[in-house]
């Protein structure tokens, strides 16, 4: 799931998942607000199939009205979402904003690569860490 | 001059006896020709005497001094508790300067004040001891501070304003930038076909010029970013840096099957982050503009310089690369400055002019040192400790 008001960069990523080989189901929304809802609505009806729980949430930082900053403090503060691993993807390169990130829980930070075969090559790699190889806990906390 | 000025200043004459002593000529004269205002009064604050110089500071004629207790001269404001400070002076005679560490202000006729500095001098005449007061006038003085600091507080806002401009627009451009790069790509990956020959190099050709622009981009970012960070420093072995720069560039060294040699490196206290860019930079450049089939070379050498306050290094990037004419010197170190053609030498310009913007932010400084087709050696000094306030805006020193 991805959460970005940029949509070229929604376009493009969802490609590069795309050319990566990435078979599963790819979900945006445009900002930080949109983002938590959706995920408290998914927390609410766990077996609705109009809302799964996403398995990896990529975070925009620069959003409108709730930025990645505050969407990411309010999931990671939330426990039966907290569990879910979010990958910061933004075009910053800010110390400050790297480190803010991670004092907040974030799982990842990556400055969102300048070409499309950067792009893809990133989203493999984000596929088979994630989504493959990385054991994650069955379910949210309780 | 003063005479001619103030017909009646040479009315020193004192009316009241001078504690009954005749004050001597020399002395009359020391006092008449002082550059600063002089005025000596008694213990109960009468004056006695004064010079030219405080009739012209003050505006008084020398007759209506003798009618004026010291307290006079000083404004309203400050007069409470002045009769009891001159009566402590008097209890502790001794030479000092007045209100130190204080701005003291005076009271001209008329009632303007005016910022002074006062030394005080005990006169003991024999019967009775007198003050004499030496008064400079440092209106300009601190009109001239007033000034250099706010210039000083303008000089800080504008640059922080630049680099802050400098690193949101930066960032701002990169965005589109990035887009019409991906574009690009996506446009060879799906349509390159189609496109035809004279289409595909355009399409080659604009990529390149994207690829370009991010990364001066970039580097102006990086730039920009040198002068916005604060503190940082410590206590750093400057090979420690070195090292990482070399880890960095350990491809390109690879590929220009270069020589890398470095001697034992000072100690020094500095940005570690930034020594690192500085070297990576001047590694960098060395490897750069090296010699076609001439195997590169590069030394880095450090040294203690005690001679100079507090103690320097010096540090030297030196190679057997294709040099520069040392006519090109200050040119070198600006920013988008290039010596070459940008198809002869891939950069962007700005590398070196970050390296200079790094040592200034150390307080030290950058040169080189070259002949044409003869290599060249960088050379930098740092002072081994960074002062206290070397970090603060210059309104805080």
């Amino acid at each position: 799931m991805m959460a970005d008001d940029d949509a070229d960069d929604r376009e493009f990523v969802r490609e590069a998942f795309d050319a990566s080989g990435f078979l599963g189901e790819f979900r945006y929304v445009e900002d930080g607000g949109a983002l938590v809802d959706y995920l408290l609505e998914a927390k609410r009806n766990p077996r609705d199939p109009a809302s799964p729980m996403p398995d990896l949430i990529l975070l925009d930082l620069n959003m409108p009205r709730v930025d990645g900053y505050e969407a990411l403090k309010r999931i990671k503060s939330d426990v039966g979402l907290r569990r879910i691993p979010i990958v910061v993807l933004s075009t910053s390169e800010s110390e400050s904003d790297i480190e803010k990130t991670y004092d907040e829980g974030v799982n990842s930070f990556i400055t969102k690569p300048a070409g499309f075969n950067e792009l893809v090559e990133m989203a493999g790699r984000l596929k088979k860490y994630w989504l493959e190889l990385v054991k994650l806990p069955n379910g949210p906390a309780r | 001059m003063e005479e001619t000025e103030n017909p009646r200043a040479p009315s020193l004459e004192p009316e009241r006896s001078f504690g009954g002593h005749a004050i001597g000529d020399p002395f009359r004269r020391v006092v008449e020709s002082a550059p600063y205002g002089m005025v000596v009064s008694d213990v109960a604050g009468r004056i006695v005497m004064v010079n030219p110089e405080a009739v012209k500071m003050f505006g008084h004629s020398a007759e209506e001094f003798l009618e004026l207790r010291i307290e006079d001269l000083v404004p309203p404001r400050f007069r409470r508790g002045h009769d009891g400070l001159r009566e402590g002076f008097h209890r502790a005679p001794e030479s000092r300067p007045m209100g130190a560490g204080r701005d003291l202000f005076a009271c001209r006729r008329g009632g303007m004040e005016f910022p002074v500095e006062i030394a005080l001098t005990p006169l003991d005449m024999g019967d009775g001891p007198f003050v004499l007061s030496s008064i400079v006038d440092i209106t300009r003085r601190k009109r001239a501070e007033e000034e250099l600091v706010r210039y000083a507080k303008k000089l800080e806002r504008s640059n922080a304003e630049l680099e802050g401009f400098a690193s949101i627009a930066s960032h701002d451009l990169q965005e589109p930038l990035r887009k019409i790069r991906m574009m690009g790509e996506r446009l060879v990956a799906l349509c390159e076909a189609e496109l035809g020959d004279q289409g595909r190099d355009y399409l080659g050709r604009m990529i390149r010029a994207g690829d370009n622009m991010h990364r001066l981009i970039r580097d102006l970012l990086a730039f920009s970013r040198v002068g916005m960070r604060d503190g940082g420093f410590r206590r750093l072995p400057l090979a420690e840096p070195v090292r990482d720069a070399l880890s960095t560039l350990e491809m390109v060294i690879e590929e220009a099957g270069a020589e890398i040699e470095v001697d034992d490196l000072p100690e020094a206290e500095a940005d570690e982050s930034q020594m690192r860019q500085l070297f990576q930079n001047l590694i960098g450049n060395a490897l750069k503009f090296r010699r076609p089939g001439v195997v590169p070379r590069v030394t880095i050498r450090g040294g203690i310089i005690e001679a100079e306050e507090g103690g320097r290094v010096r540090l030297e990037v030196c190679d057997n690369g294709i040099g520069f004419d040392e006519q090109y010197h200050d040119q070198i170190f600006e920013i988008f400055r290039r010596l070459h053609g940008k198809t002869e030498f891939e950069g962007t310009g700005i590398g070196l002019a970050i390296c200079k913007k790094i040592v200034e932010r150390h307080d030290g400084r950058i040169h080189a040192r070259s002949l044409p087709g003869e290599g060249a050696t960088f050379i930098v000094e740092l002072p081994k400790q960074q002062k206290a306030s070397n970090d603060q805006s210059p309104s805080h020193r």
